[in-house]
């Protein structure tokens, strides 16, 4: 009788003892309960108090703990994302990743040029065109804030519809007002085949924000109990980074940031129960010099892993995380190298959903070209996180032996067991250069930010969508955005 | 007679508020002109503190906790002034513009000219352009400052600066503006005299903007 298969260590890391989770968790609900939140929006504040929060001073709000135990026992573990073509595409759980581009950045590398320069709304729809594209890329978001709207205080509504019309896979859209957020959710309405439709296949997720220390604003409330209304899979990460809204120490930072997230999900959950929110703040740093808040740094990879285990250890909800990015201001070694670390450790510590990759420059600026050769650093990761199967076949004691009485000229490379296992023993790369010296030469003796972005510009040219959108819904969509 | 104040002026550096503010008693205990004191010691240390954060050698914290330590003795010198004595650089009007909610750099840059000796009127966030101008009608400050995080709130400086047009205020004051997506090409077009990239050079500009030192 055979024996039971060995199972394969997928390496995860781990950067939390389940004392430091619950330590940060503790504070996280003290904060609430202590300290309190500003809760700027009427209805959400009369919520919470019905619910048994205690107002006190102006807006403030004492959350007692229950209510953030119940509203993280009835939000699912589970967030479905369908593609537009209702196929599902993200089950945003446990141990699974997804990968995709960032939103509002205000410059772009132009491809032709490789100039910094504005963003305008055909740099959205290259964007979402080239994440339908790439094959390591899950879901889109707008990688701009064009210049050129025509009615820029609907900027949220255009960028929108400019990325329904150029991919199929699902899309994490920004809103600023209620507004926004009743057109947007009309679009999408119209790509699903109405509200019923949308509910049960989503295909958005919307990214909103609280204020650290605290602050809920009304607007940003408004939107958070819309999704909840709609269903709308919707994340509330504030932007808690350390030395600016939030402790200069990561703990610290963590669970200010975790507690306002917890206001969030208790006011989405008592919106409306079992709608789904994806947890997680933004804890990245201020840096000391510049005073920019970092996308390149250690401490967000840091803290995004922190949470990863909190979740593992005691939330169980997927979590809302970054990866990919830099602070660089062109394509260089800095961003490959700022990039692939929070590439590679978001997807050790099993970040759900990875948002801002391909930013350049603190999310100041796009690059197509970086998000073409994320797409292979990604692939590179996952080749490393998938571990090593050991079994009969990979241990390989038959093809030894074929070698060895092949004689002195034995080489595996000849072997049919190569020939077999080649393609998924290897990580084979397209973008990363692996020629020899002459070889690369006659090529141009190109390097890698030259060659991401032939293969931007080819992909660009070629890629068409399964299906492209037809006439009649773009009809539809054009005329929402003349009628606002 | 002459008090020394180098020990004043390293304990600015320093951040180190206790000995700063002894130092400052002293000086005045002993007869020293507050506004001798005020210029040798503590601006002509936190232009020190400015030279080594250009130079890398300091970081903001450590800058902040010297702005601070300055404010200390600022408020035991204060007294020693006769009214309306207090030699201020100038009055900054400052806020975020209207929608925008982002602050962190707004105040950041508010601290950092109130360190250089500025006096700051801060008007928060989501500020009107309407409001803007009831505060320079009525403050009549040398500068505004406004600052936009977000591309969709930075017309909300030219609407600003055009309804100080309209006021008849605008070359009453000088208009800095700054914020991530902000440009000197886009200050330009709109107007504004003055486009600072961060804290540091709005300190500086701040200063050219008013021929001071
Ligand atoms: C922290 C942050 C937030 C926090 C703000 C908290 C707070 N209290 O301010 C929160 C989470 C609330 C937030 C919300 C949003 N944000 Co935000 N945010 C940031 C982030 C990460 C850092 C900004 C910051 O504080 N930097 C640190 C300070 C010190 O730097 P600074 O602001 O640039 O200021 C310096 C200079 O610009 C200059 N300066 C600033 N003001 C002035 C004024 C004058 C007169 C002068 C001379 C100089 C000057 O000096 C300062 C000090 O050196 C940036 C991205 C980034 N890395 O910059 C995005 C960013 C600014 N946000 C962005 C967006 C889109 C939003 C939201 C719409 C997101 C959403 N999903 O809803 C909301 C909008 C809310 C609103 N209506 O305002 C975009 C803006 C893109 C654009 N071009 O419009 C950015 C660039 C991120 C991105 N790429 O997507 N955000």
């Amino acid at each position: 009788m055979d024996n039971l298969p060995i199972p394969t260590f997928q390496p995860r890391l781990k950067v939390l003892e389940h004392r430091q989770a619950l330590a940060i968790h503790t504070a996280a609900l003290e904060i609430l309960e202590k300290t309190g939140i500003k809760m700027e929006n009427d209805r959400a504040r009369k919520l919470l108090v019905d619910a048994g929060a205690k107002p006190f001073d102006t807006d403030w709000l004492r959350i007692p703990a229950f209510l953030a135990e119940e509203a993280l026992g009835s939000a699912p573990r589970q967030i479905l994302l369908y593609d537009q073509n209702g196929d599902k595409a993200m089950a945003l759980r446990d141990d699974h990743f997804f990968f995709g581009t960032g939103s509002d950045t205000t410059f772009t590398l132009d491809l032709e040029s490789g100039q910094r320069r504005g963003c305008v709304l055909n740099d959205t729809g290259r964007f979402a065109r080239l994440v339908d594209a790439l094959p390591r890329f899950s879901f889109a978001m707008s990688m701009s804030n064009p210049q050129d709207i025509p009615k820029i205080e609907f900027i949220y509504v255009y960028t929108f519809a400019e990325m329904l019309r150029n991919t199929n896979k699902p899309i994490v859209f920004i809103a600023d007002r209620l507004e926004d957020m009743q057109h947007i959710h009309d679009l999408a309405c119209m790509v699903a085949g109405g509200d019923a439709a949308l509910r049960q296949k989503p295909f958005i997720l919307n990214y909103s924000e609280a204020i650290s220390p605290l602050r809920f604003p009304a607007h940003v409330v408004d939107r958070l109990m819309f999704c909840a209304e709609k269903e709308i899979p919707i994340c509330l990460p504030s932007g808690s980074n350390a030395g600016g809204g939030a402790p200069i120490t990561l703990a610290g930072a963590l669970a200010l940031g975790i507690a306002e997230n917890l206001a969030g999900l208790i006011i989405h959950q008592l919106t409306r129960r079992g709608a789904p929110f994806l947890f997680g703040p933004n804890v990245s740093v201020l840096d000391m010099k510049s005073t920019v808040v970092s996308y390149g740094c250690p401490e967000w990879s840091l803290t995004q892993a922190a949470l990863a285990d909190m979740r593992d250890e005691i939330y169980g909800l997927p979590i809302w995380s970054f990866g990919g990015a830099t602070d660089a201001k062109v394509v260089d070694a800095q961003a490959g190298a700022e990039a692939m670390f929070s590439i590679v450790t978001a997807m050790l510590s099993r970040c759900n959903l990875i948002h801002d990759v391909g930013y350049l420059e603190y999310g100041s600026t796009s690059s197509l070209e970086m998000v073409t050769l994320a797409d292979e650093l990604i692939a590179m990761a996952r080749h490393f996180t998938k571990g090593i199967p050991v079994n009969r076949e990979t241990l390989a004691l038959d093809a030894l032996d074929r070698v060895k009485s092949a004689g002195t000229r034995g080489i595996f490379l000849t072997d049919d067991h190569t020939f077999e296992h080649f393609e998924e023993a290897l990580f084979l790369p397209e973008l990363l250069d692996r020629s020899r010296y002459d070889a690369w030469m006659a090529e141009g003796g190109q390097d890698l930010y030259r060659r991401s972005n032939a293969k931007a510009r080819s992909l660009l040219e070629t890629h068409r969508l399964e299906p492209e959108m037809d006439a009649g819904l773009n009809d539809e969509i054009e005329a929402l955005l003349q009628r606002i | 007679m002459t008090i020394d104040l180098n020990p004043l002026s390293e304990a600015v550096i320093k951040g180190n508020i206790q000995a700063a503010t002894q130092e400052t008693q002293k000086a005045l205990d002993g007869g020293g002109d507050p506004q001798t004191i005020l210029d040798q010691g503590l601006i002509a240390a936190m232009d020190i503190v400015g030279q080594r954060f250009a130079a890398g050698a300091m970081f903001v914290p450590q800058m902040l906790r010297s702005a601070k330590t300055m404010q200390a003795c600022v408020a035991l010198l204060k007294p020693a002034f006769q009214a309306g004595t207090v030699s201020s650089k100038g009055t900054v009007v400052m806020g975020t513009v209207k929608a925008d909610l982002h602050d962190i750099g707004k105040n950041l840059v508010a601290m950092m000219l109130e360190g250089a000796g500025f006096t700051i009127i801060d008007m928060g966030v989501d500020v009107l352009p309407e409001a803007f101008v009831q505060t320079v009608s009525e403050k009549s400050p040398e500068i505004l400052g406004m600052s936009a995080l977000l591309s969709t709130t930075m017309p909300a400086m030219k609407a600003t600066i055009d309804a100080l047009k309209d006021a008849g205020l605008r070359d009453k004051v000088k208009v800095m503006i700054g914020g991530a997506p902000v440009t000197a090409k886009f200050a330009g077009e709109i107007g504004a005299d003055r486009y600072a990239p961060d804290a540091g050079s709005a300190v500086a500009a701040a200063k050219e903007l008013l021929q001071t030192s």
